[in-house]
């Protein structure tokens, strides 16, 4: 909350800058802290309304902000404007600094995070998108990627992430900023790994926060560790499927009917359907088995018959 | 029955007006002064509207507590039976059926309860299959006493329950007024043999009014309200007590009456009725998950209603129109996890409208014929969206909002030659599936251990009536009679196990989905005679079958095993006393399938008396009786759960008059 003011008022303070105002478009519309002009580089006024709207609804992580040759400004997103264990949506955009109007295309890339154990002495990385990409037609100027936090920030280990952008051939990067890493509250656990033989995989569980009661799409990353363990954890080539249980532990392991395995998309992706017939404490418990359908983790079937491998998700 | 609707009505005093020559039909009378040769509780105003419905033949209660009876017609319960408030629809708000309509009224409100037995329904019916109960509110009535002033006040040794009540009323020929309050109170009862049966307590508070102005000498306007409130109320056969269950229903209409040879009255009421059920599991030892499981129904509609006579006939046009909303929900308190929420009925509005006729035809030498028709039309919208996409992980094409079309015809031709009275009857009538039935959400059924999911894809269930009768009084003091229905049910909903789903109550069985069973059967029997051996001595038996059966041939769960009753009346000089024995035979047949147990033959005895004098103008009633003399430990089967009846009761009670 207190960076979204931030933001608002360093938008107020571009606009007074640049004294100029932003109703200078045919259409009228009007964005504060944004001056719209006939760069071919920046957003129409429309497209600069929809991007600024979706802004609205996230929050900016001022500590990951950077500015590029003096010309742009990149600026990160995520939804609660902090970081928590587990699958992280991360939004970015550019603006010119002289016009505070979003740049149409950039790039970021290499995003790293890295973790330092104290006590070990040893770092190690976590997974992270492939890259970052248009968050779909309507928000061409808002990449998105993700960062999938094995654990969260403690006294036993800190979070350093970096990430470089080339902006209209400019190019920058973040160099390693500290980062907090929340714990997820109790009754969430996203985050799960296995192994098959000497490979360690990391299953990130995407969104759950926005499941309701009814059917819900589920949707998954399968990340593999890295060799060296520095460098970020990208997709699991192997094509897996996850088959999903979900239960009430608080009502006996309620369950719920029709409920569909993720299997792997195009895009990397791990997709199913998964039932929620009311809210509180759900525990999906799952069984990954391999492309020729052996159960390579979970579905070990413990003494309640449920697999010791399961994502909690509580809505 | 067509005229007593019609002279009730009109604010005249009704009751012994009504045409009881029907087998079809069956009444109790609850408040009145002329009600002499009329069937009436032992207790007077000071019994229950549960133990007022349980004279009614064709009627049968199943017990949950020792409140909030459910009212079941021919062995039909509520989804079955139709239930108005002097042709106001009501719908009660608990998705576990502890709050039947009529716990919302109080003896006290009412002047009589018509019961119109199978399809031939009263004109503000809809679904009524087994049968229509209309619950007649006590209206002082215009040309009555200036003043009226009537007190009650009972105690029963068992449970010390304690009733008092007082109302008063006065009227002119252009004014009428009454009201008053009731108040019940008891704490748990005690079963056969001196155990005490926990959770069995239950407070109430009634209050009502009603008013009448004749504008004209033409021109009648009624207004009416009841508010009823009950609180800590135990369920004993539940897992649950309730905290509240409060009503507020009211209602105004406008009433013609023509000096005209074919037009007799025009009545439009509109009216209004809301429900707020609050459940309560904090009283409970070893309750594992604690919730909260309120529920909310309000209905507001109108119906008009013409009646006519011309000839041999006597017709009453009705057309009716309410608007429902039933919404429930549960949220459960696991210690130290996050609540678990979940939308039991999904806000479910309910338009319906539909025409109702009615012919009674005179025909030549003793003989009548008794016409019905109705056809009514209703619209469902689920109005909470997490409802509906709760309800859709089950039915994945489910849509919000349902239509559908229901209505009923019926006949009946009677024939009372000297010494006999005979009558034939047949019907058909469908109904649509209730909202617990087409949308309800994992309700726990306490009976059979099941949690229950709608269906929204459940077709309408019709059913076909055949009921017939014979009376033989060859001398005016004894008189002999069988009466029969059969009812032949077509799509039958029942809930079905459907073992592909889990249940959410823990310790449940599993999980019944509402389905429709391709027919079912049910046939109730009764033999009545009647023998005034002396003039002041009668004696009267009745004995009562029922068989239900499935689509398989296997009995249908709540039907009525082998019941008898005999009982002695006295009279001497002012005083009535009666002895009755009263019993059921073992439950042969029993819906095992259903999760029914089997329920053990049962003979209790009952004592009681009453005696009416006057002491300074003031006319005194008293009233008192020992039920279940023998202090038997028994149950019926229709006591959910099996829960223990009431052992030895000793009750007394004294209405003032004045």
């Amino acid at each position: 909350m207190y960076m979204k003011k931030v933001l608002g008022l360093f938008l107020v303070l571009v606009a007074g800058l640049v004294s100029c105002n932003s109703n200078d478009d045919e259409n009228g519309i009007t964005i504060d802290g944004i001056t719209i002009t006939d760069d071919v580089d920046c957003c129409s006024a429309e497209e600069a309304l929809q991007v600024y709207r979706f802004l609205q609804g996230v929050s900016i992580i001022p500590e990951l902000s950077v500015e590029v040759d003096g010309k742009y400004n990149v600026y990160a997103y995520s939804k609660t404007g902090s970081l928590h264990t587990g699958y992280n949506e991360l939004y970015f955009v550019a603006t010119k600094k002289i016009s505070g109007n979003y740049v149409k295309n950039f790039e970021v890339k290499n995003i790293t995070p890295l973790m330092y154990m104290t006590q070990m002495n040893m770092s190690h990385s976590t997974p992270v998108s492939a890259g970052v990409e248009s968050f779909n037609d309507g928000y061409l100027a808002v990449k998105r990627g993700w960062v999938s936090f094995l654990m969260n920030s403690s006294e036993n280990g800190s979070w350093t992430i970096s990430y470089d952008v080339d902006v209209l051939g400019s190019t920058g990067g973040t160099g390693n900023v500290n980062i907090t890493v929340d714990a997820l509250p109790d009754g969430q656990e996203w985050l799960k790994t296995f192994k098959v033989g000497d490979e360690v995989y990391v299953l990130s569980l995407v969104n759950p926060t926005d499941w309701q009661t009814g059917t819900n799409a589920i949707q998954a990353y399968v990340s593999k560790k890295s060799q060296p363990i520095t460098t970020p954890y990208a997709l699991a080539t192997e094509r897996f499927t996850i088959e999903i249980d979900p239960r009430m532990p608080d009502m006996g392991n309620h369950t719920s009917p029709d409920n569909v395995a993720l299997t792997r998309q195009e895009d990397g992706s791990y997709v199913g359907r998964v039932n929620l017939t009311m809210t509180g404490l759900w525990r999906i418990h799952l069984t990954v088995k391999d492309a020729e359908g052996n159960i390579v983790a979970g579905g070990d079937d413990l003494k309640d018959g449920l697999s010791s491998l399961y994502w909690d998700v509580t809505i | 029955m067509l005229g007593a609707l019609l002279l009730f009505t009109s604010g005249v005093f009704p009751v012994d007006s009504i045409d009881n020559g029907s087998h079809t039909i069956d009444e109790v009378v609850v408040v009145s002064s002329q009600s002499e040769g009329r069937k009436r509780s032992a207790k007077g105003v000071a019994a229950s509207i549960d133990e007022h419905l349980s004279e009614l033949s064709h009627v049968n209660l199943v017990r949950r507590g020792s409140y909030a009876w459910e009212p079941v017609v021919n062995n039909m319960q509520t989804e079955r039976v139709s239930t108005t408030i002097d042709g106001m629809k009501i719908f009660y708000a608990c998705t576990d059926k502890m709050d039947p309509v009529t716990s919302y009224v109080e003896s006290s409100n009412l002047q009589i309860i018509l019961l119109n037995s199978g399809l031939n329904g009263n004109p503000q019916s809809t679904g009524n299959i087994g049968g229509s109960l209309d619950l007649k509110l006590r209206r002082a009535g215009f040309g009555g006493e200036s003043f009226h002033l009537n007190a009650d006040a009972g105690y029963e040794t068992n449970g010390h329950l304690q009733v008092y009540g007082a109302d008063a009323s006065t009227s002119s020929d252009r004014f009428y007024m009454n009201g008053g309050v009731f108040y019940r109170h008891a704490d748990n009862y005690k079963e056969g043999g001196g155990k005490e049966v926990r959770f069995s307590q239950f407070q109430k508070v009634n209050v009502f009014g009603n008013v009448g102005v004749k504008l004209t000498k033409q021109d009648v306007v009624e207004g009416t309200f009841i508010f009823d409130r009950a609180n800590n109320v135990g369920y004993p056969a539940l897992n649950m007590d309730v905290k509240k269950a409060e009503a507020f229903i009211g209602s105004v209409a406008y009433k013609r009456l023509f000096d005209h040879p074919v037009l007799n009255t025009w009545e439009t009421k509109l009216y209004y009725n809301h429900i707020t059920h609050v459940m309560d599991d904090t009283k409970r030892p070893d309750v594992e998950i604690h919730m909260d499981m309120p529920g909310k129904s309000w209905t507001s509609g109108l119906y008009s209603l013409l009646s006519a006579s011309k000839g041999v006939h006597e017709a009453q046009l009705n057309y009716d129109l309410y608007y429902n909303r039933l919404f429930a929900d549960m949220t459960m308190y696991p210690g130290g996890a996050a609540p678990m929420y979940m939308i039991t009925w999904p806000d479910v509005g309910t338009l319906n409208t539909g025409v109702a006729l009615t012919d009674a035809i005179s025909l030549p030498h003793q003989q009548s014929l008794h016409l019905s028709a109705k056809v009514a039309v209703q619209w469902q919208k689920l109005n909470s969206e997490e409802g509906y996409h709760a309800l859709r992980v089950f039915f994945p094409g489910m849509k919000d909002a349902y239509q559908q079309t229901t209505g009923r015809v019926g006949a009946s031709y009677a024939w009372s030659p000297a010494h006999w009275d005979f009558s034939l009857g047949t019907g058909w009538g469908s109904r649509a599936p209730t909202v617990t039935e087409a949308y309800g959400y994992y309700l726990n059924n306490t009976f059979d251990q099941y949690d229950y999911i709608g269906n929204p894809r459940l077709k309408n269930e019709s059913a076909v009536e055949l009921n017939g009768a014979a009376k033989w009084h060859p001398h005016p003091r004894f008189n002999i009679g069988v009466d029969a229905n059969a009812f032949f049910f077509s799509n039958y909903i029942i809930g079905e196990f459907e073992d592909r789903l889990s249940p959410m109550t823990v310790d449940a069985e599993g999980v019944k989905v509402y389905g429709n069973i391709d027919h079912a059967t049910i046939v109730n029997t009764s033999l009545k005679t009647e023998w005034q051996a002396l003039p002041w001595l009668s004696w009267h038996t009745s004995l009562n079958y029922s068989i239900g059966k499935d689509a398989e041939g296997d009995p249908l769960p709540l039907i009525l095993p082998l019941a008898y009753a005999s009982s002695l009346h006295c009279q001497l000089s002012t005083i009535n006393c009666r002895l009755t024995v009263r019993g059921n035979a073992r439950q042969v047949r029993y819906g095992k399938k259903y999760g029914e147990t089997e329920t053990p033959a049962y003979a209790i005895v009952n004592l009681n008396a009453d005696n009416t004098f006057s002491i300074l103008k003031t006319r005194m009633t008293l009233r008192a009786g020992v039920e279940n003399l023998f202090d038997k430990a028994y149950s019926t089967y229709s006591d959910w759960c099996n829960i223990p009846q009431k052992g030895r009761n000793v009750y007394v009670n004294l209405n003032v008059s004045l």
